[in-house]
């Protein structure tokens, strides 16, 4: 079975077939909307911590930003769920395209940029939180990241 | 009314400009989700602050994020007029798009309310303490409002008929 067999099937599953044709709003159209609510949950709770260890707002203390690694997390899982059942509609097309592949990728980068801001900022007890220019150079490569993971998901939809 | 402010809009230079530019669409759609991240990212901390969360930050302080809101805010603006004054008929008469401009007006009031009448209160209450009724009341309202205007937002194509 190759990759282009297995896409094929996933396509043509009641599932995706279902999801593809049905003519309700809770179908895909909610879907969708659940991916992008999904997206500002994720996006924005990481800008906001960004732009405070980038030196905006200082008076908020760094530390009270842990809580945003849960959002961030509820944000990130309910895109992969509605992620992959947006995919199962359009497997064959999605799967074989660059920019889909491409958003994949940089997508984990932003997941293991925050992975690291968390162990670089948050779990090192002794120095301040937002001290050195590491904090500051993670920050920028998360909202650089995620503003092209978000060109390339629009991108999609026109590719 | 509504056919005449579309045929007027559609005879501008800059609806002429939008629809022919190559990748304006994708690429105002990609500002517009930035605005987005923007907006409900900071309203969102702001608003659970109201809620009670997060105690030990002074709302004062979070309202150091506010110009970075107002950034997205105009983001989203103009690239929402970019949107309208391409296609105006596409959102003149769809209920899905003035159930999004109620929701932001719903936003904007309750925030401009909140603040004419908790404004002194709000600047300058201390870190630590859980917030009154009235601010927990306010915050619910603005994120409920700002999630709806996200969901009619992106439920454009599919609540209305005029895509």
């Amino acid at each position: 079975m190759t990759l282009a067999d297995a896409l094929a099937w996933i396509e043509g599953t009641a599932f995706a077939v279902t999801l593809r044709e049905s003519a309700s709003i809770w179908a895909y159209p909610t879907v969708l909307t659940l991916h992008t609510i999904g997206l500002a949950v994720l996006v924005g709770a990481s800008t906001a911590l960004d732009l405070r260890l980038l030196g905006c707002a200082r008076a908020i203390p760094v530390a009270a930003f842990a809580p945003s690694f849960r959002v961030m997390w509820i944000g990130f899982w309910i895109n992969a769920v509605s992620g992959v059942v947006l995919f199962t509609a359009e497997a064959t097309t999605k799967g074989s395209s660059a920019t889909f592949v491409w958003k994949l990728g940089i997508i984990a980068l932003c997941v293991v940029n925050m992975w690291v801001i968390r162990r670089v900022v948050f779990e090192r007890p002794a120095a301040p939180l937002d001290a050195g220019a590491l904090p500051k150079l993670l920050a920028a490569s998360s909202l650089a990241l995620w503003v092209i993971a978000i060109a390339l998901g629009r991108w999609m939809a026109y590719a | 009314m509504a056919d005449l402010i579309v045929a007027w809009l559609k005879s501008t230079a800059l609806s002429r400009l939008v629809i022919e530019t190559p990748l304006m669409w994708p690429t105002a759609e990609t500002l517009h989700f930035i605005g987005v991240a923007l907006v409900i990212g900071i309203a969102g901390l702001f608003d659970l602050r109201l809620m009670g969360f997060m105690r030990q930050v002074p709302v004062a302080a979070i309202m150091q994020l506010r110009p970075w809101a107002a950034v997205g805010v105009l983001l989203n603006l103009v690239t929402g007029v970019i949107f309208f004054a391409g296609t105006p008929e596409q959102y003149i008469r769809n209920t899905a798009w003035w159930a999004k401009v109620f929701f932001l007006l719903v936003a904007t009031l309750n925030i401009a309310f909140f603040e004419t009448r908790y404004g002194r209160r709000l600047l300058t209450m201390p870190a630590g303490i859980d917030t009154p009724a009235s601010f927990k009341i306010a915050g619910v309202v603005s994120i409920v409002s700002w999630l709806a205007v996200l969901y009619f937002g992106r439920m454009l194509p599919f609540l209305g008929n005029a895509f």
